[in-house]
């Protein structure tokens, strides 16, 4: 299944770009006012646990504010859509603390996106 | 003052502290702890406000109103001056280090109130505003420190004076400590009554709950950043409470305070955020290392002011009363 999926051949499905970005939740506002001037069509924001920065562990912290937890925003769209929002997202990681990846994957409903 | 230090809220601290540095996995789960956190600020906010609703609002509170504005918007000005001078840290970590020692702990807070229940010493309930207002000037000068005659870079965003103003003035704490305090004044001593069993008698209990996560975040935080930093900024989370609670017990004397609002003004002035500060530096200078200033406010001044702080200005405090009188 999987090579058919690569190979874009499984039927009924539609070719599109993932983006995942982890990122300090404090900008998470920033991000999300980019996507939505981009016009992508929806997203999903999820907490990240803990993780490993290179340099040290990080983990979830119980303050209130959360000024230090990281999240993990996902989103799916077209080919015109995720990647001329690249520019303005480096230019956000610049500045705050986060990764970004991109990938093609498949979606079933075209519609949704 | 060995009240203080073995009383239940410290032990808990420590012990989640040891726990912390020995690498134990426990942890508090997150919502939890967030819970403790609003629970304990709408209690002394309501209690605050309570009491503040049987007294009137008099010259010498007005100026500890301007006295607390004053000391939040200079502290980070000495802070800052220390740092620099001393730590080697770069002007805008140097300046986000300093508005966390302008602002204030309201856990500690908390915690200075309980420890002056032991020590028989009942303080004003309009501190509570105090420390509310002390939250957010001390994010102004550090802002103002950072930027100054720094050139702005083409790929820089324009500040959003927006969601800053909202997360310096309607961040979680600042919320929760004013709204249950106007709650408290509206509602009286009559209307507090009803919520007496769910604010007053569990306090205490609930209190060492978030000690105790709060003892595991300053031995995570020590653990994790105490190798980055070098021994002058480290210095600095010890000496720099100091200098807050010297200048406030001055400013206290001055303003003829009764030794228990001496102290708790000390305890704000010597305290150092890590709520409404962090998230708004991480908005409004996200290039500084929020491994420096989270190390020392949570990891070095907090436990410090815990364990030794307190019960020091206290006594300070009560010294400095008997030798006046």
């Amino acid at each position: 299944m999987r090579d058919e999926m690569q190979e874009n051949k499984l039927e009924g499905l539609h070719a599109k770009f993932r983006l995942e970005l982890i990122l300090e939740s404090p900008a998470l506002r920033r991000a999300e006012d980019i996507l939505e001037e981009a016009g992508v069509s929806g997203w999903t924001v999820i907490p990240a646990k803990s993780g490993f920065d290179g340099r040290q562990r990080w983990s979830r912290g119980t303050d209130i504010s959360a000024a230090t937890d990281m999240i993990v925003l996902i989103c799916v769209g077209d080919a015109d859509i995720i990647p001329p929002v690249l520019p303005k997202l480096h230019s956000l990681l610049k500045r705050h603390i986060g990764v970004l990846n991109i990938m093609p994957v498949q979606v079933l409903r075209n519609a949704e996106f | 003052m060995l009240n203080t230090l073995l009383s239940p809220v410290v032990l808990f601290f420590a012990l989640g502290a040891l726990a912390a540095l020995l690498r134990s996995p426990m942890s508090v789960p997150q919502s939890f702890a967030k819970g403790l956190a609003i629970y304990l600020m709408m209690a002394i906010g309501l209690k605050g406000g309570v009491e503040m609703s049987q007294t009137a609002l008099s010259g010498q509170v007005l100026a500890v109103f301007g006295a607390a504005i004053i000391l939040s918007f200079g502290l980070p000005l000495i802070a800052y001056a220390a740092l620099r001078k001393t730590s080697g840290l770069s002007k805008v970590d140097a300046a986000a280090t300093a508005g966390h020692y302008g602002s204030i702990s309201i856990v500690t807070f908390v915690a200075a109130i309980e420890a002056l229940r032991i020590a028989g010493l009942p303080s004003s309930g309009y501190l509570v505003a105090i420390a509310a207002i002390m939250e957010t000037p001390a994010i102004i000068t550090a802002l103002w420190l950072a930027m100054r005659g720094r050139s702005k870079s083409s790929d820089e965003p324009a500040l959003d004076r927006g969601e800053l103003g909202r997360e310096i003035l309607l961040n979680a704490s600042v919320v929760v400590l004013i709204g249950g305090l106007v709650i408290g004044m509206i509602a009286g001593k009559d209307g507090y009554e009803n919520l007496a069993p769910f604010f007053t008698a569990p306090f205490q209990g609930i209190l060492c709950l978030f000690m105790l996560d709060m003892g595991l975040n300053a031995g995570r935080g020590l653990r994790r950043g105490w190798k980055s930093l070098g021994v002058a900024p480290l210095a600095f989370g010890i000496y720099m409470p100091l200098i807050g609670a010297i200048i406030a017990a001055g400013i206290g004397t001055l303003l003829s305070l009764p030794p228990a609002d001496v102290a708790l003004l000390m305890v704000l002035c010597a305290s150092a955020s890590y709520i409404a500060v962090p998230a708004a530096m991480r908005l409004a200078l996200p290039e500084s290392d929020p491994s420096v200033y989270l190390t020392l406010s949570l990891g070095v001044t907090f436990p410090f002011n815990i364990a030794i702080g307190i019960p020091l200005y206290i006594a300070c405090a009560s010294w400095i009363a008997g030798a006046v009188a």
